[in-house]
């Protein structure tokens, strides 16, 4: 039993980086209706920030600010080279042109590293509970992640500019009636959007190893996290990835971990057929 | 020119293949409201919809406070003071009612003076203040009309163009919604008013357009349209 419950609380920390990722990628679907299937390049770049950074001597944790200010610059770039011109269009278009972008960037990716395992060495003491001990690495990322899930919801409904990008979210038309240029408010998601999913790729970098082709993986991940968070809901993919993170919990003690994907993947046909707005919350924020 | 706030000249415009507008032109003057009228698909929503920017033009000019800005986008003649109040309301529905009055002040230019016109406007719509927290989409069809007229007074416009106002209102509310138009005239500002109610419309204008098949059918003064036989009979069913 005792197993059982570290394994779950385990989930749940590391599930909530895995909601940090999804939440990158539904706020963008929420604001700009483009599924970014450059999702996860963004987060094996984030996972690579933190490799080539600590490297040249960085120390991990300060990685992070720097990670999210690039991850917003590539996130602008991004919006501007595969995203703005097929903003409107029907949704193929934006698959198809963010589809070839991730080829493209995956393809660059390893022919400079290749697809070799990478790990970073996070030295950080464990933390020890009763009979229970649990890595610091995984605590520090579900501590970060609460940090800038917080953050991100006091930006979008405190501030003017996030509660414009809330209103462009919510009726694009009636924003640039009222005086919102509409179309930086779109780059500015899409900017936040890859930041946030850099982010989280750097911070799973502090939790496992990683390969250049690990991208494909997390991205699923976060398609099934929003589906069970609602679409284009930020809060709720915070704890779709959070139940996420309980299933691989509870199941990771009964079965080999390549079953995994299994479950998660039988999950999300199950609330996609029953709950096709999502298990947490029916409504577009 | 003539001294008018928005000129629009020979406008054209129109969805894909079909063209709704062939050449429209009207002229509102500053601290006057300017009616146009006309049957179902006439062009009214279009006209407005082009002059703000919500499609582009295909060709015409329209000319705001002496500058040309038929090529502008629409954020930017909203932050210039030409605001469109839209058919359908379209409100930010998921925002509460506050949220959506502060999106109004969005533009530099606005967002002066923010409070003192958030008061204002809450004096004019009792009814709102007391909503502020409740989301927009939560609020009934009148009320929804008066957050759209609210937000667009928000936007410190130089000139409120309102499409619909009266569309799928009861007749309390719209007549509520006209003593308010008729305050905001006397209080200086320029309206320009797309409505279906050609009776309500004619009692409140100063001048009016009549628009049929996408051109002007006629314009003057509504004491003198509503003399017109022809018009009487199309438009007043009389």
């Amino acid at each position: 039993m005792s197993g059982l419950f570290a394994s779950i609380i385990d989930g749940v920390l590391v599930g909530s980086v895995y909601g940090l990722a999804a939440m990158g990628l539904t706020l963008i679907w929420g604001v700009t209706d483009v599924v970014n299937l450059t999702h996860g390049s963004a987060i094996v770049a984030g996972m690579f920030g933190l490799y080539l950074l600590t490297s040249t001597g960085v120390p991990p944790y300060a990685t992070l600010p720097l990670i999210l200010v690039g991850g917003f610059l590539v996130g602008l770039l991004l919006y501007w080279i595969c995203v703005h011109r097929v903003i409107g269009r029907p949704p193929l278009m934006s698959l198809l042109s963010t589809f070839s972008v991730n080829l493209v960037l995956i393809g660059l990716g390893t022919a400079v590293w290749g697809t070799a395992l990478f790990n970073v060495p996070v030295a950080l003491p464990s933390v020890s509970w009763q009979r229970y001990t649990f890595p610091g690495t995984h605590i520090l990322a579900a501590v970060l992640t609460a940090a800038i899930a917080g953050c991100l919801y006091v930006f979008l409904h405190r501030t003017r500019l996030g509660k414009a990008i809330r209103a462009v979210a919510n009726n694009r038309g009636a924003a640039e009636l009222v005086g919102i240029p509409t179309t930086q408010v779109l780059s500015l998601a899409f900017g936040l959007g890859v930041a946030l999913a850099g982010v989280s790729g750097m911070l799973i970098a502090t939790l496992f190893p990683f390969t250049l082709l690990s991208g494909d993986a997390y991205q699923l991940k976060s398609f099934v996290v929003i589906v069970l968070g609602g679409l284009g809901n930020p809060t709720g993919a915070l704890l779709g990835g959070i139940a996420l993170g309980l299933v691989e919990g509870l199941s990771t003690p009964f079965m080999p971990v390549s079953w995994t994907l299994v479950i998660e993947f039988v999950l999300f046909v199950i609330v996609l057929i029953a709950y096709p707005n999502g298990l947490l919350a029916p409504r577009r924020a | 020119m003539s001294g008018a706030l928005l000129e629009v000249t020979a406008l054209e415009a129109g969805y894909g293949e079909v063209q709704i507008l062939w050449g429209i032109s009207l002229a509102v003057q500053p601290g006057r409201l300017t009616t146009v009228v006309g049957a179902n698909g006439a062009g009214k929503t279009t006209t407005l919809r082009a002059v703000v920017g919500s499609i582009a033009p295909w060709g015409g000019r329209v000319v705001f406070a002496g500058e040309d800005v038929t090529r502008l986008s629409t954020h930017a003649k909203a932050a210039r003071g030409l605001v469109l109040v839209p058919e359908g309301r379209q409100l930010f529905g998921a925002m509460t009612v506050e949220e959506n009055l502060e999106m109004g002040a969005f533009s530099k230019r606005a967002v002066r003076r923010y409070a003192e016109r958030l008061d204002r406007v809450i004096a004019l719509f009792p009814r709102l203040g007391e909503r502020r927290r409740q989301k927009a989409g939560t609020l009934s069809g009148g009320e929804q009309q008066m957050l759209a007229i609210a937000r667009g007074l928000m936007s410190d416009p130089q000139i409120l163009i309102i499409d619909e106002l009266s569309l799928g209102l009861a007749p309390v509310v719209v007549h509520q919604l006209f003593e308010t138009l008729k305050a905001l005239k006397e209080d200086g500002l320029t309206i320009l008013l797309v409505e279906q109610n050609v009776h309500l419309a004619f009692a409140v204008s100063d001048h009016a357009y009549v628009i049929a098949e996408g051109r002007v059918f006629t314009e003057g003064p509504p004491r003198s349209l509503a003399a017109r036989p022809e018009i009487r009979r199309a438009y007043l069913g009389l």
